[in-house]
């Protein structure tokens, strides 16, 4: 967060905007497992600058609620976005998976047991939290749920990627569904 | 790499079935929350279902030096945790003692029914922990690093603060032997008693075990009962070899008493179980360890002194304890250190 108060100082923010981003299934990571089915084709972003942060709002078709995650192999329902640590320059992104070493990220992270959680990554598996949280909201109506992650203001042409996971599909860690790079407006 | 390897061997012929050391290894670790249904160490009897439920056929482990994950087991399969209404039963009376919800299956579920060979029953208990692996593929499955194998001992421990709770430990692992903490949302597993180690006190499931049948020690030192009963005496092998973790747990196969009927005959031409058996839990090695451990029983029938067997009555706990001293570890010198299998 401190990287990105940096840079705030020389942009502009995000304005509003609604967008449907398509998402992507990482591949599976045994050779001996099937690749997972395309459940939730996309995501729709909803960006709302509101006093001073960035409101995103994230909605996605679920067929089945997991947020309670009956052990041992129950999996619980989640979602976040990744932003890059840093200042970007020109169209060099940070890896998606994670990021990378030259290209840090921060990740605002929800799950529907655990809450919020603020995360940073410097690559796959690099993944650790910050033992920060945000202020988030999450309810599921309709067989969709519907994310509010408050995050602090973004400058305008930020990119960010949407992650989410699929309980019922038993996703977590790597295992999930992923946007591209979206720059905010 | 490791130095030392920690390594147990249990002789199956001496199992009672008894289940103390489950009881002594729930009450000094998993007595928590989260961890009712959990039993790191486990006696269940073979053949049968196991714990979790056809633990040993839905897979992990390594194939071709590859992980092979498997499906987590679920709930159902390890058991539901229940009670007894005693309450109900003492302080209301008139009604018998029973579960306080129907059961379906426990970790015990079919315990002593076993399998039929030439009309007579036949079974065997076997006690089960974490293998604390060679190579583990809990550890090759972690994408979190949060599994490490301890450079001084060998035992296999979860870091539980890098744990995130994503359970690929438990997929990779063939033994089925991590657990997952539904409350902590944390994996969890048999630590090897390395708490009671490091003070010089023999694991709490060996030491409470009334059959005497556990043997704990390092595997690299030339003077511990496991070496010789692994390396020199070479009749204590490990559960599915062929799943490429090379577990450090060992077993003494049963091969005694022999069949009703047959006596003076050897158990390979009238087994009292099917040697096949044998071989799907241990690997064709069996054949070899049941015909040394016969041939040391003849010569001890025939008046002759059997170290082997001698070793394998273990009356003492020096005798079946070799437990060095934490800051002694790292004193052993290379000289004396045999080449583990794998080192
Ligand atoms: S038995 Fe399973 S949990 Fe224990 S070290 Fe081996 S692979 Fe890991
Ligand atoms: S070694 Fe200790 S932790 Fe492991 S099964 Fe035995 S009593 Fe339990």
């Amino acid at each position: 967060m401190r990287h990105i108060a940096l840079f705030l100082i020389f942009a502009s923010w995000a304005t509003a905007e609604t967008v449907d981003l398509p998402l992507y299934r990482t591949p599976p990571l045994y050779s001996t497992d099937r690749p997972a089915a395309l459940e939730i084709p996309s995501v729709r972003l909803d960006i709302q600058p509101v006093d001073g942060k960035t409101v995103v709002k994230l909605e996605w078709l679920d067929r089945s609620r997991d947020a309670e995650a009956p052990a041992p192999d129950g999996f619980v329902d989640a979602c976040a976005v990744m932003l890059p640590a840093g200042p970007v320059t020109g169209d060099v992104f940070p890896s998606l998976q994670m990021g990378d070493a030259d290209h840090p990220v921060i990740i605002y992270y929800y799950d529907m047991k655990r809450g919020a959680a603020v995360m940073e990554a410097s690559g796959r598996a690099t993944t650790r939290r910050t033992g920060k949280t945000f202020t988030a909201q999450a309810a599921y109506a309709g067989q969709k749920w519907q994310v509010t992650l408050e995050l602090p203001a973004l400058p305008a042409g930020t990119p960010l990627s949407v992650a989410i996971w699929n309980g019922a599909q038993q996703d977590r860690d790597g295992r999930k569904y992923f946007s591209l790079w979206h720059r905010t407006r | 790499m490791f130095q030392h390897q920690y390594a147990m061997v249990l002789d199956l012929n001496k199992c009672l079935g008894c289940q103390t050391c489950t009881m002594a290894c729930k009450k000094l670790w998993t007595d928590g929350d989260g961890m009712d249904y959990m039993y790191w160490n486990n006696v269940e009897t073979r053949p049968g279902q196991g714990y979790p439920r056809k633990w040993d056929q839905i897979g992990g482990g390594f194939e071709n030096g590859k992980l092979r994950p498997s499906e987590i087991p679920s709930r159902e399969d390890y058991g539901q945790p229940f009670q007894y209404n005693y309450e109900e039963r003492m302080f209301q009376g008139g009604l018998q003692v029973m579960p306080h919800e129907p059961v379906e299956n426990t970790p015990n579920w079919d315990e002593d029914v076993g399998a039929l060979m030439l009309g007579e029953n036949y079974y065997f208990y076997l006690p089960r922990l974490c293998n604390h692996c060679t190579n583990p593929a809990c550890l090759a499955a972690c994408p979190r690093n949060a599994i490490y194998k301890r450079e001084e001992d060998g035992i296999v421990l979860i870091d539980q603060e890098r744990c995130e709770g994503y359970r690929y430990c438990m997929r990779a692992c063939p033994y089925k032997k991590i657990y997952f903490n539904e409350l902590l949302g944390k994996a969890q597993k048999c630590i090897f008693c390395y708490p009671r180690l490091e003070k010089g006190e023999v694991n709490a499931c060996a030491r409470q075990c009334p059959g005497r049948l556990r043997f704990v020690g390092l595997l690299d030192d030339p003077g511990s009962a496991v070496h010789k009963l692994v390396h020199v005496y070479k009749v204590a092998l490990g559960l599915f070899p062929e799943k490429g973790t090379e577990p450090n747990v060992f077993y003494v196969p049963p091969f005694n008493p022999p069949r009703r009927g047959n006596y003076g005959k050897s158990i390979l031409d009238d087994p009292r179980m099917p040697l096949d058996y044998l071989v799907y839990l241990f690997g064709e090695q069996v054949t070899d360890v049941i015909r040394r451990l016969e041939a040391e029983l003849k010569k001890a029938q025939d008046g002759a002194p059997s170290e082997v067997l001698q070793l394998l009555i273990g009356r003492d706990e020096e005798v079946r304890y070799q437990i060095p001293k934490r800051e002694s570890l790292v004193q052993i010198t290379n000289a004396q250190i045999q080449p583990l299998r794998r080192a």
